[in-house]
């Protein structure tokens, strides 16, 4: 099959992280040779997502990999239940699963029915929402790829609050119905949304003159807004600390308000099967379009040299082959490191946590998905960010709920996180069916991982390094790194535009035509 | 080959279903479907209503679909809370819906009447409509849909006809009104007594409607000096009231009841209302000039205690004309009835026989003139009222002397005809002509 693989192309695209997939599509899309690889078997590289027994996988090899601990590491997983399950109990359940929607029956989880049911699993290492009007949701519909992927809707924005969890009234639905907040704490609330989605840069200049070196939370204050709007408007929707600077929280808000009503009650989406979807959606694209795909293909050098006539053209070497191209696009994480220029600035790295739970955080009516954006509980942490997805995103089982944990690293994932999660989770490992306010922990796990989305640029012309994913709520710097490296290879050139519906393809030298109708009379005149 | 009626039908019922998906707000699609379920033996209306909520959740606001759904809703009639709870459903997934909070309306009344009060809603209920209409009409001030409700259950409260006014002269004998009555009213309620002896005759409504505010009746009892004249009405509950007359002059005669313009709430809602109250002063302490919290700020203060807030509540009035430009004759006129309204409780306390605009304001309409019926002068002298008004000084029945001097008259078309012995139209820019052509048919003397 090697010997198949032609040798010459106009872009050779290595790595199917988001940023490379999606340069890849555009390329693809306007008629480039595009040839795309990867040095696992799998899309996404620290965008996938895993199904439990890939998961394993990846721990497994990360552990033994040290190569692989440049970009992931602090390890650590924990089971908090029995490795096997009592055999009668099992029995019981599988009568009764698929028709108790109702009253979802609590099931007793053991390591070894997660193993059977591996595939029902979609956890992501880079878990990401999309806000309905940012620019992912506009590029997957301009470009007609949202054909590719299933959205669902995140169902509810929470925060903590005096110790609890409370549900964000963050549209006008839910300001009206909120009963947390008083009347006139309403009418100020109303207020400072409506004025923030109000400004436009212009305005932003007047009305923030002065407050270009204070932070947000001053602003608010200075608007007369009581602790508990604070901390809404703060916290959750402009999902920042104490210390935001005021025009960026002003930004974030109007980005979060901006995104209200398009599709939900919240301003976000949930790739269905996890964010690991995307990348494969734009390389599906890529693919209609005629490019070429090699997965468990690693490369072991990339060069430049300069042929006749000035023109440079970058080699790669690859299972000793030899593949020439104009231009090369490559994930900041399989790219040599002389070829990155400058290399990035030393960044935060980022602490992650997965948690599988037999239940959600906060009880509801029908299945939620959610959004927590947890202030920081001392000074020197920074907010957190959890999602919750449950089994009707195909994330997992029935019954269970996966919820993802983000931060800025400060000291390590496990010691940076545990602390939130166990005021939401009960991580004692205790019997699964006991009555408790919180759900269970079943399963969890810790790792950090290195911000490599700072942007850096290759360190030939023709050489574009893509970054890795960042800690981030959105895709959106990913989106907007994509459009600037396209831009550079195809200068002038339409980025993503539409592509047609199958139905919408004419075949015009393959299909016969009939013979043309000819009436007699007028009535043969084709009518409008 | 002819296919089965109920064939046909269904397949009306598709047709009509496709087409409302294409155009929701199709006239004819709705109608045509009506037709075909009321036509047909066998409809289905569980299927029907679910329909129409499917339809409702793509656009909660169609009214197309809230009238048809009525329609629906006759038919199979599900419970009443069902249907109460629909339009909370509603209304918490956006409560910008005139359609969903009239519906609410209808329900609640229908569902929680206060049985023991004889009021129209339950005071626990009143109360909680009451939140919730507050917490939608902050949330989203400039939607005017629930400050459209709010009106609607500040009013909903018992509502009782009241007699106002009677005068009795040789020539006259009129009774007032609080509010428009029947002449089946007149006639089963009202009982005109004179010497003790009931006094048979007929009621003529002043303007020669069914309805009317002003009814006068029609007798052949010689008014003289020296008369006891007492009416009998009937209040609630078959309760008989009766209000006697005092001589005010010589062969007249003027029976004034008490003036009441406040509503009544319960106590609990008034305490709900006064609580609003008070969170309405908040806001309006942070945004002065919000044109809706003054004005509901304003109306509360009105519900509250029209009286002892008249000041307040004009002075806000005057605000609002100011930040509300376009609206500033409503405002006027708003002005001008509560005005009219605090003049009359003195009014009528004094036993005033002249009416004289008193009050620094300067009125834009005739509210509640009927209540000066009996008035033989009324001064209107200085105001800014427009020649739209003049068909409503037919209450004035006792009127001798009227005065429109100085105002913003421009035609004299629709004057009522009137035993005016003296009326003042100076200072109003009239044609000449006119006001000669009215001479012709007047009796009385026309300052001009």
């Amino acid at each position: 099959m090697d010997d198949d693989l032609p040798t010459d192309f106009q872009v050779i695209v290595v790595g199917t992280g988001m940023v490379e997939s999606i340069v890849a599509a555009a390329c693809s899309r306007i008629g480039k040779n595009v040839l795309h690889l990867d040095s696992s078997d799998h899309y996404g590289g620290l965008w996938a997502s895993y199904n439990f027994d890939g998961l394993q996988k990846f721990i497994k090899e990360v552990n033994s990999d040290p190569k692989r601990q440049l970009q992931v590491y602090n390890l650590s997983e924990k089971w908090y239940i029995e490795k096997d399950s009592p055999q009668e109990k099992q029995e019981d359940d599988e009568n009764k699963t698929e028709d108790s929607k109702s009253e979802p029956s609590k099931k007793v989880w053991s390591q070894a029915s997660f193993a059977t049911e591996y595939r029902k699993f979609n956890i992501d290492m880079t878990p990401k929402l999309l806000f309905s009007r940012g620019p992912l949701v506009e590029l997957l519909i301009s470009s007609n790829i949202a054909r590719y992927a299933e959205f669902r809707c995140v169902t509810r924005v929470l925060t903590w609050l005096n110790d609890k969890l409370m549900p964000v009234p963050c549209s006008r639905a839910d300001v009206f119905a909120t009963e947390a907040v008083s009347i006139v704490e309403k009418r100020m609330l109303m207020k400072m949304l409506t004025s923030i989605v109000g400004y436009n840069e212009e305005e932003m200049n007047n009305e923030f003159k002065d407050w270009n070196d204070k932070t947000f939370k001053e602003y608010l204050e200075h608007k007369g807004l009581t602790p508990n709007l604070i901390h809404y408007v703060l916290f959750a929707i402009a999902g920042g600390t104490n210390k935001m600077p005021c025009l960026e929280g002003v930004k974030e808000c109007k980005k979060f308000l901006m995104s209200l009503g398009r599709y939900g009650n919240t301003p976000f989406l949930w790739p269905m099967y996890g964010s690991g979807e995307l990348p494969q959606c734009f390389c599906r694209l890529c693919a209609v379009f005629g490019g070429v795909y090699c997965l468990n293909r690693p490369i072991d050098k990339v060069a430049t040299k300069t042929v006749d006539e000035g023109k440079t053209v970058v080699t790669i070497d690859s299972k000793s082959k030899t593949l020439n191209c104009d231009h090369l696009v490559i994930g900041i994480n399989e790219c040599p490191k002389e070829m990155i220029s400058p290399e990035p600035a030393e960044s935060c790295d980022i602490s992650k946590a997965v948690f599988i739970t037999n239940g959600s955080i906060m009880k509801s009516e029908k299945e939620p998905l959610t959004l927590l954006r947890f202030p920081p509980l001392t000074d020197e942490d920074n907010t957190v960010t959890v999602l919750e997805v449950g089994p009707a995103t195909g994330s997992c089982p029935k019954g269970l709920f996966v919820v993802y944990f983000i931060t800025k690293k400060v000291k390590t994932a496990e010691s940076d996180l545990k602390p939130y999660a166990e005021r939401i989770f009960d991580m004692s490992g205790g019997d699964q069916l006991e009555a408790s306010e919180k759900p269970k922990c079943l399963w969890s796990l810790f790792y950090n991982v290195r911000d490599t989305s700072a942007p850096v640029s290759g360190a030939a012309d023709s050489v574009h390094v893509c970054c890795g994913p960042d800690a981030g709520l959105d895709f959106d710097r990913a989106v907007e790194q994509a459009e600037q490296i396209f831009k550079k290879i195809c200068p002038g050139e339409e980025f993503l535009p539409r592509a047609p519906d199958p139905e919408e393809i004419v075949f015009e030298d393959e299909v016969p035509r009939g013979p043309e109708f000819r009436g007699d009379d007028a009535d043969a005149e084709p009518q409008q | 080959m002819q296919k089965s009626m109920p064939n046909l039908y269904d397949s009306e019922l598709q047709l009509t279903e496709y087409c409302l998906k294409v155009n929701p707000k199709s006239y004819g699609s709705w109608h045509h479907r009506q037709w075909v379920l009321i036509t047909r033996p066998d409809p289905d209306w569980k299927t029907e209503l679910n329909l129409c909520n499917k339809y409702l959740k793509m656009d909660e606001r169609n009214f197309h679909t809230w009238h048809y759904r009525s329609f629906v809703v006759s038919k199979c009639q599900p419970s009443l809370k069902d249907e109460f709870d629909f339009t909370t459903e509603k209304l918490l997934d956006n409560f910008s819906n005139y359609s969903a909070w009239h519906y609410r309306s209808k329900m609640l009344v229908e569902l929680y009447p206060d049985v023991k009060g004889g009021r129209p809603i339950e005071d626990s209920h009143h109360k909680h409509e009451l939140k919730m209409v507050q917490s939608a009409a902050f949330t989203d001030p400039d939607d005017t849909s629930a400050w459209f409700y709010q009106r609607w259950l500040l009013g909903a409260v018992k509502n009782n006809v009241d007699l106002a006014v009677i005068s009795v002269t040789p020539s006259n004998t009129s009774l007032a009104f609080s509010q428009y009555v029947s002449k089946d009213f007149v006639n089963s309620k009202i009982e005109i007594i004179i010497n003790d002896l009931p006094v048979s005759g007929e009621w003529l409504s002043c303007i020669g409607n069914q309805y009317d505010n002003l009814w006068i009746f029609k007798h052949n009892v010689l008014i003289e000096d020296g008369l006891d004249i007492k009416v009998q009405y009937e209040i609630e509950n078959g309760q008989k009231q009766v209000l006697s007359c005092v001589p005010i002059k010589p062969f007249t005669y003027v029976g004034r009841n008490k003036v009441n313009f406040q509503k009544h709430y319960s106590v609990p809602v008034l305490n709900e209302l006064k609580d609003q109250l008070e969170s309405c002063r908040q806001l309006l302490a942070m945004e002065p000039d919000n044109k809706w919290t003054l004005l509901t700020t304003t109306v509360f203060l009105n519900c509250i205690n029209a009286k002892l807030y008249h000041t307040e509540v004009i002075d806000n009035l005057k605000t609002l004309k100011s930040i509300d430009k376009l609206r500033a004759g409503y405002y006027e006129d708003l002005k001008t009835k509560w005005c009219i309204e605090n003049q009359l409780y003195k009014d009528y306390e004094n036993g005033e026989l002249v009416f004289k605009v008193n009050f620094g304001e300067k009125i834009s309409c005739l509210p509640h003139l009927q209540y000066y019926s009996h008035c033989e002068k009324v001064d209107l002298s200085n105001q800014n009222l427009t020649s739209k008004v003049l068909p409503s000084l037919i209450v004035l029945q006792n009127c001798k002397c009227l005065s429109l001097k100085n105002n913003k008259l421009t035609s004299l078309r629709g004057f009522p005809s009137l035993a005016l012995e003296e009326l003042d139209l100076q200072g109003n820019d009239l044609d000449i002509n006119e006001v000669n052509r009215i001479r012709e048919v007047f009796k009385g003397n026309i300052i001009f």
